[in-house]
């Protein structure tokens, strides 16, 4: 990224053949939409390139990537105030060396759907905190950096986050008992 | 449950999102996964969130569409091409610069040069001839003021081509214009000037100190009507209103019809309409 911020624009190119797809699913987690996700990638990327000459080498890139992100996902979520659509993994094109073998292929097919369901349902600062904090490339320190809030209070919003997750995934789970 | 006395379930929970992070060290936090070693609640809770980090980290992961990569591409491209387009004009002012520079002294000052040398050859000139020396004669004192309008002349000159480089910076521009206006009976090419900076420099400032110029030549017919003209392009309010005035002043009747559609559009500067208003009470 000094390269780009000191003119050399094609650097880009490596950064984003790099991160894009992480990225990108990151904002597919968190929007639940894959042509808002897609938009939305595109204009990070873009705002790379207009605010190249604001990034600083003590930060680590991928922080600073995740940064314009939530800016991005923010400014969109104002304009359309619209709440993410859970994903349906049928929907997603997985890379063919994830993609699950036959045995139980349904049940973690339903494991995902409700997970993604669930996912929906946070709050979306909870979901955010949550996809942050299980990207293993940031620390806990970048993610704070990225929130703007102490380390502690990361940890503890992205504990909080993933037991709203679970409970919220084993209420999904549960069948809805009979009315009698 | 409090498997040691100092540590309660809640404070060992507190470590959960260091344990589930793969990072973190095994012997990291021992008071607390000596804890949870023990507890059963505290297992059951731990063992239901690393089965929701688990599924969360194993999800499958989504391929964008080979479009984004073009639309990437594409607008790196075209960032690319502005870059180089900006690179390019600034190398393109640099040179204009250059060239104005030489324009806007270079050429006035070879001008003076040529002047000052023409002045002390025909100084010396005059020297051989004893008779020349003689200021009463009437000839010498034709040559010189001959020679001081000359002199007066190459200043209004420089002031001219000051206005007319209109790319050159304002406050270049306005050193023209003053240098134009401040002359007692400028040629009719300077008032053309001066008419013509107030009608189409970009400059508000600039276009209020040729009015001011124009200002003292208001008997001429060709400045009242440059005036009145320019009005109808003005969109400048403090412009306008001191353009008004001046028609006014001038008691310019054909100025009537051009400041009383100023006085009823109910778009103008209201400022605009009020000078108008008062305008047309004195014509």
């Amino acid at each position: 990224m000094l390269a780009v911020r000191d003119g050399e624009l094609n650097a880009l190119g490596e950064l984003f053949e790099r991160h894009h797809g992480r990225l990108y699913g990151f904002l597919l987690k968190l929007t639940g939409d894959r042509s808002t996700a897609e938009d939305l990638t595109q204009t990070v990327f873009q705002r790379m390139l207009k605010y190249r000459h604001t990034y600083r080498d003590q930060g680590n890139f991928a922080a600073w990537m995740y940064h314009l992100a939530r800016r991005c996902t923010a400014d969109h979520v104002r304009r359309s105030s619209a709440a993410p659509r859970p994903i349906d993994p049928a929907d997603l094109n997985l890379h063919a060396d994830d993609a699950p073998h036959a045995a139980g292929q349904a049940s973690v097919h339903d494991d995902h759907r409700l997970l993604y369901a669930a996912l929906a349902l946070l709050d979306r600062d909870d979901r955010e905190v949550l996809l942050l904090s299980r990207f293993q490339e940031l620390s806990f320190a970048e993610i704070a950096g990225i929130l703007e809030c102490s380390v502690g209070a990361a940890k503890v919003r992205a504990h909080r986050a993933l037991r709203e997750l679970r409970d919220a995934f084993f209420r999904l789970q549960r069948p809805t008992p009979p009315v009698s | 449950m409090d498997a040691t006395p100092q540590m309660t379930c809640q404070t060992a929970r507190e470590a959960f999102p260091e344990f589930l992070d793969f990072r973190t060290a095994p012997t990291a936090r021992m008071a607390e996964r000596s804890h949870l070693a023990v507890c059963p609640d505290c297992q059951r809770e731990f063992a239901t969130l690393t089965r929701i980090a688990t599924a969360l980290d194993e999800a499958p992961s989504a391929l964008p569409s080979g479009r984004m990569r073009q639309r990437f591409y594409a607008m790196l491209e075209e960032e690319k091409h502005s870059a180089r387009s900006i690179h390019l004009a600034a190398e393109r002012e640099h040179h204009a610069r250059g060239l104005s520079l030489w324009r806007r002294l270079g050429l006035p000052l070879a001008g003076c040069a040529l002047l000052a040398a023409g002045f002390v050859g025909g100084t010396r000139f005059s020297a051989r001839s004893p008779e020349s020396q003689d200021h009463s004669d009437p000839e010498a004192r034709r040559q010189l003021a001959d020679l001081q309008q000359r002199v007066n002349a190459m200043g209004q000159l420089v002031g001219y081509s000051l206005i007319q480089q209109r790319h050159s910076p304002t406050v270049d521009r306005l050193q023209g214009v003053l240098t134009s206006a401040s002359r007692e009976n400028p040629p009719p090419q300077v008032i053309n000037e001066l008419i013509s900076a107030l009608a189409l420099d970009p400059s508000a400032h600039v276009r209020l100190s040729a009015l001011d110029g124009l200002a003292a030549h208001l008997e001429q017919e060709v400045v009242r009507a440059g005036v009145l003209a320019c009005l109808a392009r003005e969109e400048n309010p403090l412009v306008q209103v001191s353009m008004i005035d001046l028609l006014a002043t001038a008691r310019d009747a054909s100025a009537r019809p051009a400041i009383e559609k100023l006085s009823t559009n109910v778009t103008t500067d209201r400022n605009v309409r009020d000078a108008a208003r008062r305008a047309l009470a004195q014509l």
